[in-house]
């Protein structure tokens, strides 16, 4: 089923007597495309979770409209949605054994028991816990009672799944082997998929399109790889990647970007004072190379090597770069020069962090 | 003490000798003198294990002599396990200040046995006695027996007053409807209370006050509201008192009822009879005295719920009464059934309503009497025997009915 978020705004009142109104949600708009797993990723309070419970309807939105389909949801019930969602602690029905979990919503539609049982094993199955069908929630693992909200969310063959960071509970192993389940699941299943998350890492990994958002503004959306390698404004360049980017103060003097003396990269812009975002991974090391960055320590990673070093312009205390562990660097610490993969490397506008 | 200590020391050389002697059996039988030694020493074994809590899981006797051992468990963890390699001296301080804890406890127990264990067993054993009069000091009982229990089921007491099986109807009808409606209403009340956000802590209050009051008071201020005062003249000419009830129900054109005069409404025949005008004041008593407190307790259990799992019903598509009666009541069952056992036991207990509607008589002679009201009337009278026949049956039957609700909880009641 297809989204189309359109202008969707939510304020909440102020906790202060006649104090401004909180907005979390601020003038969104977004075309969501059926059958897509969509990330909404942010920091915590970006107001991706408020989005998603105004989809769910459990949250009624302050303006705007959303659609399914072209039909018009905004002031529809969240029973009348057709839709799944998965809360971050999952809402298991402690009282029911997994089973009556499952059906519950189904016993809700007035389907017969024999057809609810069989779909709620159906559903079971799809997330391989058709053997636990008897057992309390109280008596499964973390990562057991994620698949049964996740098989209660799709029993009743919902237009939407929602999930609200589903992966937040579960410990680093189980997040990974988790992510590759839902986009399993999502893929057998073709069901529209909005997810929320604040791990970057997580988003990238298993979303079709990428949604980034802070303090209720919609800052970027695309496929993960594209924002990636072309973020719209500083905080999207921030927050995508692991370690993330190095930031620099500079300037554009007579067609050139410079950190502070030394020229970086030719560019075709007017003079003015610029940010300069360099990946990781964007740092060659060359003896006769355009940056000069004063190396602390490196850590030894395996498959590569990290060097963390000093730099006069950075606007972080260490600039940590990542080279292949096949280079060898002439020393331990010490000055050493780098250059830079113009494609890594990313200009941003002093005043707005927009990208040049 | 001195031989005690050399009767000790004698055992712990005899150890080794006694293998011995059980090697060789066969060819040499321990004497007489030997053998009573041995199994005093045994004996004494045994209490000493038992005093020192040690040895219990060793197969056979007492191991002595065992050096402190460190355990290494599968996952690298050393637990050192308890050395009982200890003077008697060293053993007896241990077992001192093991036990302790008593001392801190004895105050209450004390009291508790003064109180309360002491005359429920006198209760028990003065039940048996036959024609227990106690100020004949010369010639209190007539005898032992089920004398006693006897008369008071067959109401053969030769006192008049009530009847132990009316009294035992009353009880259970009044309590049997009482609880579970109040319940009910008080489930329904917290929920609305829950679901209001203005007012909440005014009504909370509000709701709250009648605990607070008396229960006598609230009797009487009750039976004003049933009572009819006047004769059978004046309320046929229209001059009588009727009451608050009647008064709204004539509105309605009903004629007045004689709610707290039960003979008026016999239905039914023989010595039980029901007496529904009657019971349904008592019932709207103990209802309404009883709400306050089962509010409350349902209140905050209902504030303790996860708001989440109310929105994962509406997801799910529960109705509101579905999400009342498969999400909430169950989220809740342990402060239910908390609420139908206390209830239960407090109602066959109950007394003071009765008195404060129906006054000390409570009723024509005891005819609207309760399991208590039994009790109290026969000591009232000076017949003790039947009264601690009446409380051991009235105990028994609390016994059995919390019994059987506990059983019943058990398969319902989800703990989280």
């Amino acid at each position: 089923m297809k989204i189309s978020i359109r202008h969707l705004t939510k304020a909440f009142p102020s906790r202060v007597k006649k104090g401004a109104p909180v907005i979390a949600v601020n003038d969104m708009n977004i075309e969501i495309p059926s059958g897509k797993l969509i990330g909404l990723l942010g920091p915590s309070g970006c107001g991706k979770s408020t989005t998603l419970f105004m989809l769910s309807g459990l949250e009624s939105p302050t303006s705007g409209q959303i659609l399914f389909d072209e039909q018009d949801v905004t002031t529809l019930a969240p029973e009348r949605r057709g839709i799944g969602l998965v809360f971050q602690n999952y809402s298991l029905y402690p009282h029911m054994t997994v089973e009556q979990n499952i059906m519950f919503p189904l016993t809700n539609m007035r389907i017969p028991k024999i057809e609810a049982k069989a779909k709620a094993l159906d559903a079971a199955r799809l997330v391989q816990i058709e053997d636990l069908l008897a057992r309390k929630p109280s008596e499964l693992s973390g990562g057991q009672q994620q698949r049964v909200a996740i098989a209660r969310a799709l029993v009743k063959m919902p237009n939407v799944l929602l999930l609200d960071e589903p992966l937040s509970n579960l410990d680093a192993r189980l997040r990974l082997q988790t992510r590759e389940e839902i986009k399993r699941i999502q893929r057998e299943t073709g069901i529209t998929t909005v997810f929320v998350t604040h791990d970057q890492e997580e988003a990238m990994s298993i979303c079709d399109i990428m949604v980034v958002m802070k303090l209720g503004f919609v800052q970027q959306i695309g496929e993960p790889q594209a924002i990636y390698d072309d973020p719209a404004n500083l905080f999207v360049a921030n927050f995508l990647g692991t370690p993330p980017i190095n930031i620099f103060k500079g300037r554009i003097e007579n067609g050139q970007a410079y950190i502070g003396d030394e020229a970086i990269r030719a560019v075709e812009l007017e003079d003015q004072e610029i940010f300069v975002g360099i990946r990781p991974e964007g740092f060659i090391y060359d003896p006769e190379g355009a940056l000069t960055l004063d190396v602390d320590h490196i850590e030894v990673m395996g498959r590569d090597k990290s060097v963390v070093s000093r730099h006069t312009s950075s606007t972080k205390p260490t600039v940590r770069s990542i080279i292949d562990s096949d280079v060898k660097l002439p020393a331990d610490s010490g000055v050493m020069k780098f250059n830079v993969k113009p494609n890594k490397v990313f200009l941003f506008n002093a005043n707005e962090e927009r990208i040049l | 003490m001195a031989k005690k200590k050399h009767g000790t020391e004698e055992a712990e050389k005899l150890e080794p000798a006694e293998n011995g002697a059980e090697a060789g059996r066969k060819d040499t039988k321990p004497s007489a003198g030997q053998k009573i030694k041995n199994a005093f020493v045994k004996s004494w074994h045994k209490v000493r294990d038992w005093f020192v809590g040690a040895g219990r899981t060793v197969k056979g006797w007492f191991v002595k002599k065992k050096p402190a051992e460190e355990e290494v468990g599968p996952d690298g963890m050393r637990t050192i396990l308890p050395n009982y390699n200890l003077t008697k001296k060293e053993r007896f301080f241990r077992f001192c200040r093991s036990q302790s804890g008593w001392l801190f406890v004895l105050p209450a127990v004390i009291l508790l046995c003064i109180f309360t264990l002491y005359p429920i067993g006198n209760a028990f054993v003065r039940a048996f006695m036959e024609n227990y009069t106690p100020m004949n000091k010369r010639h209190p009982y007539d005898g032992w027996g089920f004398e006693n229990f006897v008369r008071v089921l067959k109401g053969d007491t030769g006192m008049g007053g009530a009847n132990f099986l009316q009294c035992l109807l009353n009880t259970f009808t009044i309590t049997i409807i009482s609880v579970p409606v109040s319940i009910l209403l008080a489930l329904l009340i917290a929920v609305a209370l829950n679901s209001i956000k203005r007012v909440q802590k005014a009504y909370q209050t509000i709701l709250f006050l009648p605990y607070l009051t008396n229960a006598l008071a609230m009797g009487a201020v009750f039976a004003t509201f049933f009572q009819i005062i006047g004769t059978r003249t004046e309320i046929n000419e229209g001059v009588a008192n009727l009451g608050l009830i009647n008064d709204i129900l004539g509105w309605f054109k009903i004629p007045p009822v004689d709610w707290l005069n039960p003979n008026m409404h016999a239905w039914g025949s023989g010595t039980v009879k029901f007496y529904w005008a009657s019971y349904l004041a008592v019932i709207i008593y103990e209802v309404w005295s009883g709400l306050p407190f089962k509010i409350l307790i349902l209140f905050s259990a209902l504030q303790s719920v996860n708001k989440q799992y109310y929105d994962a019903a509406r997801i799910d598509g529960a109705s509101r009464s579905k999400i009342l009666w498969k999400i909430t009541a169950p989220l809740i069952s342990p402060m239910l059934s908390y609420l139908f056992i206390t209830g239960i036991m407090g109602g066959m207990k109950q007394y003071s309503a009765i008195v404060g509607l129906f006054g000390p008589q409570m009723g024509m002679d005891y005819n609207m009497g309760t399991m208590v009201g039994y009790i109290y009337q026969y000591i009232d009278k000076g017949q003790t025997g039947y009264a601690f026949a009446g409380s051991l049956l009235l105990f028994l039957i609390i016994m059995a009915i919390t019994g059987i609700s506990n059983l019943v909880s058990r398969k319902r009641v989800t703990y989280t």
